[in-house]
C-alpha cells in the first residue's frame, strides 16, 4: 500500500570525492575572483564567466553523451555538483536553466543537427537558456497558452508573448511551447508543439519586469512574426504537452526547492552558533530534521531519472515540500534569534535575511504554484 | 527488495488479511478464539523469528530486512504484541539466546530493580500488550551496568489511563522468575531501536489513515459531489499525502545501514519528522471524514489514537529537535559537514 515511493540512494565514496572536488574548487575560485556568496544564486546571481569555468571542469552537461560535448555522468554525480553550488551560494544563475532542463529536453526530443550545435555550447557554459511555458493570460493553467507558430513554406512564424522568462535578457535560446492547431476545448493538450526559439532574431522583442525587490531578472518576451526555420520544431509537431511534463519534472525536483537560502541559515549559525537559547536550538532541530528529509526525497528522484522513471509527482511533492520549507525558514530564523535581537546582526547577515524575506514569496510561485503541485497530487491519488 | 522479503511480507499479509479486522481490534480479549487463532498462526509460521540468528533457529534477517514487514504491521492495525516480540527475540538472539516460541513483550522503562537469585522485582512502566504476552523483556541499569532480562510475566499489572489505541501496563512485580540475563552488548542502543521501531510503525499507520481517507471521501457525497471532487477536500488529502511521503524518506538511512537503528542522528530525523507528520495526519484526516471519524466503530481512530501514542513515547519530537540542535552544534562541524557526515 505505498503510495509514493522514494527509494534510499546511498552516497558512495565517488560521489563524497566529488563534493570535495568542488567545495574545493569554488573556495579557490571564489577567492581569486572576488565573487560574493548570494542567497537565491540560481535566480539572481548570473556569472558567465564563472558558467564557463564550471564547463571547464566537466561540471555542465554532466549527463550528456560525450559526443555531443556532454560528460555522460551519472544525475547522481550532477545533483551532488548542484548541491554544493547552491549551498555555496554561486552565481549559476547564467547556465541554471539550460543545463537543468533545456539540454535533456534537447537530448530526448531534439535532432541530430540541434543535439550537434547547443548540447557543446551548453556544456560548455556558453550557452544559455530561459523558459517559454507562462503567457500574460496562461499562468497556471498552461494547456491555454495563445502563442502561435503557423507553417510557412520556408518553417514556422512565430507569433505570441512569454512571461516571467527569468533569465531571457542574458540567454541565447527559449524553449518555447506554442499552439501549433487550434484549441480544441474538448482536448486542450492537444495541438501544442515545442520550438528551439534564438532569442537573437528579428522580431524577438524582451522587456525586464522589475520585481518587489527591485531586481530585474524576469522579463516579458515577445515574439512579433518571428520567422523560424523547419528545423526550430523540437520533437514532434503537436506533442508539446506530453514533452513540456517531463521537462517539468526536472524543473521542480532540484535541491534548489530547498536550497535557495541556505546560505542564511549557515551564515546565522555562524555568527550565532554560542548565543542560540534553548528555543532556538529547538527550531534548529527541527529544521535539520526536515531539511535532510527534503535532501533525501530530492536525490531519490535523481536516481529515478537517471533509471528513466517518470517521477512526476515526486517532483511535485519535492516542489511543495520545499516551498513550504523555505517559507518556514524565516520564521524559523526568528525563533533562533529569539534572544539576539536584529540590531546585534551583522550587516550581511540582515541583508541576507531582508532578501530572503522579500523572495520567498516567489519560490511557492516560480516553477508551478502550490496549488498547482497540489493538484497533481490529488490527481495521482485518483481524486479528480 | 529482496526475494525473501517478498515472500515473508506475503506470509504476513495473508495472515493478517484474515485475521485483523476492526472488531478484533475493538474486543480482544487473551482468552478469545480469535486472539488464539491469529497467535497460533504468527508464532507457527515462525514470524517472530525473523531477526533470529540462523543457528538459533530464526531465518537470520537484518533489522532493515524488516521495515517493510514493521509497515504492514502497522497498516493493518495489528493489536497484539507482534513486532514486540521480532524485536525481543532479536536481543535475545544477538545475546546469543535462543528465541521464545511465545508473545514477549518489552520495555526499558523500570524502577527500584532488585535482583536476588533467579528472581526480579521492581516497578515496570508502559508495557504495550503485556496482557497478551507470556514473558516481559527488560533493559535495565544495575550498577552502572546495563543488562538485558527477560522474565515470566506475574505480579500485579494496571491498565495506564490514557487515550491511546494500544493497551499499555504499569506492572510492580516482587520475585518474578529470570528466565535469562545478559550484559548489553555496547554496540546495541535498545531506546533508538525502540523509537525507530515505532517510526516505521507511524509511517504505516499514516498510509493507512491516507488509505481511508480516500476511500471515505470517494465515496461519500454531499451537495451533490462526491467529496473527492472538493478542492478543499483535494487540497487536506494532497497535504497528507505529502506527510506520509515525507516521512517514509526520513527512514531511509535506515534502510541501507543497520548501525542507523542506534545512532542518535539517524534516529532522531525520522522521530522528528514523522512526530511532526503524525500531528498534521491527524488534524487532517478527522477534518476529511467529520463526524464518522469521531466515532469508535470506524476504525480511523484507532490509527489516529496509534500516532497520538507513539508521538509521544522516549520524549515527544520538541524534545528531539532538541537533542539534534545539540547534538550538531556539540560536534563543531558547520551544518553542511554535519548533514554530510
Amino acid at each position: 500500500m505505498t503510495y509514493f515511493n522514494f527509494p534510499h540512494i546511498e552516497e558512495d565514496d565517488n560521489l563524497k570525492n566529488l563534493r570535495n572536488d568542488v567545495k574545493s574548487f569554488l573556495k579557490t575560485t571564489f577567492n581569486s575572483n572576488n565573487i560574493k556568496p548570494q542567497a537565491d544564486a540560481w535566480m539572481y546571481s548570473a556569472n558567465p564567466e564563472f558558467s564557463k569555468k564550471l564547463g571547464e571542469k566537466g561540471w555542465l552537461g554532466m549527463s550528456f553523451p560525450k559526443k555531443y560535448g556532454g560528460r555522460e555522468k551519472t544525475m547522481l554525480e550532477r545533483y551532488v555538483i548542484t548541491e554544493e553550488l547552491l549551498v555555496a551560494g554561486a552565481p549559476v544563475a547564467a547556465h541554471w536553466i539550460a543545463d537543468r532542463q533545456s539540454g535533456s529536453q534537447i537530448i530526448r526530443y531534439g535532432t541530430e543537427e540541434q543535439k550537434k550545435e547547443i548540447i557543446p555550447k551548453i556544456s560548455s557554459g556558453e550557452c544559455f537558456f530561459a523558459i517559454g511555458m507562462s503567457e500574460p493570460d496562461s499562468g497556471s493553467d498552461l494547456a491555454s497558452v495563445k502563442t502561435f507558430a503557423k507553417k510557412t513554406a520556408d518553417g514556422w512564424e512565430l507569433t505570441g508573448r512569454k512571461i516571467w522568462s527569468t533569465g531571457a535578457h542574458l540567454s541565447h535560446y527559449m524553449i518555447v511551447l506554442a499552439r501549433t492547431e487550434k484549441l480544441d476545448e474538448k482536448n486542450r493538450h492537444s495541438g501544442l508543439s515545442q520550438f528551439l526559439v534564438n532569442l537573437k532574431l528579428p522580431g524577438v522583442e524582451i522587456n525586464p519586469i522589475e520585481d518587489m525587490t527591485h531586481q530585474k531578472h524576469f522579463n516579458e518576451t515577445v515574439f512579433n512574426n518571428v520567422k523560424l526555420n523547419k528545423d526550430a520544431l523540437l520533437g514532434e509537431e503537436g506533442m508539446g504537452w506530453q514533452q513540456v511534463v517531463g521537462e517539468l519534472a526536472l524543473e521542480r525536483s532540484g535541491p534548489e526547492r530547498f536550497l535557495s537560502h541556505y546560505i542564511l541559515l549557515d551564515n546565522f549559525i555562524s555568527e550565532f552558533r554560542y548565543k542560540m537559547s534553548e528555543m532556538g536550538i529547538t527550531s534548529l532541530g527541527k529544521i535539520i530534521s526536515e531539511l535532510q528529509t527534503l535532501r533525501m526525497m530530492s536525490f531519490s528522484i535523481a536516481w529515478m531519472i537517471q533509471e528513466k522513471k517518470s517521477p512526476d509527482v515526486q517532483a511535485a511533492f519535492v516542489k511543495e515540500a520545499g516551498n513550504v520549507f523555505e517559507k518556514k525558514l524565516i520564521e524559523t530564523i526568528r525563533e533562533m534569534s529569539n534572544l539576539i535581537p536584529f540590531e546585534e546582526w551583522s550587516s550581511s547577515l540582515k541583508s541576507l535575511f531582508q532578501d530572503a524575506t522579500l523572495r520567498i514569496p516567489a519560490n511557492s510561485l516560480r516553477g508551478g504554484t502550490s496549488e498547482i503541485m497540489r493538484g497533481i497530487i490529488s490527481k495521482q491519488l485518483g481524486l479528480r | 527488495m529482496k526475494d525473501e522479503v517478498k515472500i515473508i511480507l506475503d506470509i504476513c499479509d495473508k495472515i493478517l488479511l484474515k485475521n485483523v479486522d476492526h472488531h478484533l481490534r475493538l474486543s480482544l480479549e487473551p482468552n478469545s478464539t480469535q486472539f488464539k487463532t491469529l497467535k497460533d498462526e504468527i508464532i507457527s509460521s515462525e514470524l517472530t523469528k525473523l531477526l533470529v540468528k540462523e543457528d538459533l533457529g530464526g531465518a537470520g534477517m537484518r533489522l532493515n530486512d524488516i521495515i517493510p514487514i514493521v509497515q504492514l504491521s502497522a497498516q493493518y492495525g495489528t493489536p497484539i504484541p507482534f513486532i514486540e516480540t521480532i524485536i525481543s527475540n532479536f536481543l535475545l538472539s544477538e545475546l546469543n539466546i535462543k528465541p521464545e516460541n511465545d508473545f514477549i513483550t518489552l520495555t526499558n522503562k523500570t524502577e527500584n530493580i532488585i535482583i536476588k537469585k533467579d528472581k526480579i522485582s521492581g516497578n515496570f512502566k508502559s508495557i504495550p500488550y503485556l496482557n497478551l504476552a507470556e514473558k516481559i523483556l527488560v533493559e535495565t541499569e544495575i550498577n552502572n551496568q546495563k543488562y538485558i532480562i527477560l522474565f515470566k510475566k506475574g505480579g500485579k499489572f494496571r491498565l495506564q489511563k490514557n487515550f491511546l489505541s494500544e493497551p499499555k501496563f504499569d506492572l510492580d512485580a516482587s520475585d518474578l522468575e529470570i528466565i535469562s540475563m545478559m550484559e548489553k552488548p555496547e554496540q546495541i542502543d535498545v531506546q533508538n531501536l525502540l523509537i525507530n521501531i515505532r517510526s516505521i510503525q507511524s509511517f504505516g499507520a499514516m498510509e493507512k489513515i491516507l488509505k481511508l481517507c480516500i476511500e471515505y471521501c470517494s465515496q461519500r457525497k454531499q451537495f451533490g459531489r462526491t467529496l473527492s471532487k472538493f478542492q478543499m477536500i483535494q487540497n487536506h488529502i494532497s497535504e497528507i499525502a505529502l506527510e506520509v511521503a515525507a516521512s517514509g524518506a526520513s527512514l531511509s538511512t535506515l534502510k541501507n545501514n543497520n548501525k542507523n537503528f542506534y545512532n542518535l542522528k539517524s534516529t532522531a530525523i525520522p522521530k522528528i519528522r514523522t512526530g511532526i507528520a503524525s500531528g498534521k495526519v491527524i488534524a487532517l484526516s478527522h477534518q476529511v471524514h467529520g463526524a464518522m471519524g469521531f466515532t469508535k466503530e470506524y476504525e480511523l481512530s484507532y490509527f489516529t489514537k496509534a500516532l497520538n501514542s507513539w508521538r509521544n513515547e522516549f520524549g515527544n519530537e520538541i524534545y528531539w529537535q532538541n537533542i539534534l540542535g545539540k547534538l550538531f552544534l556539540n560536534q563543531n562541524k558547520n551544518l553542511w559537514e554535519f548533514l554530510n557526515h
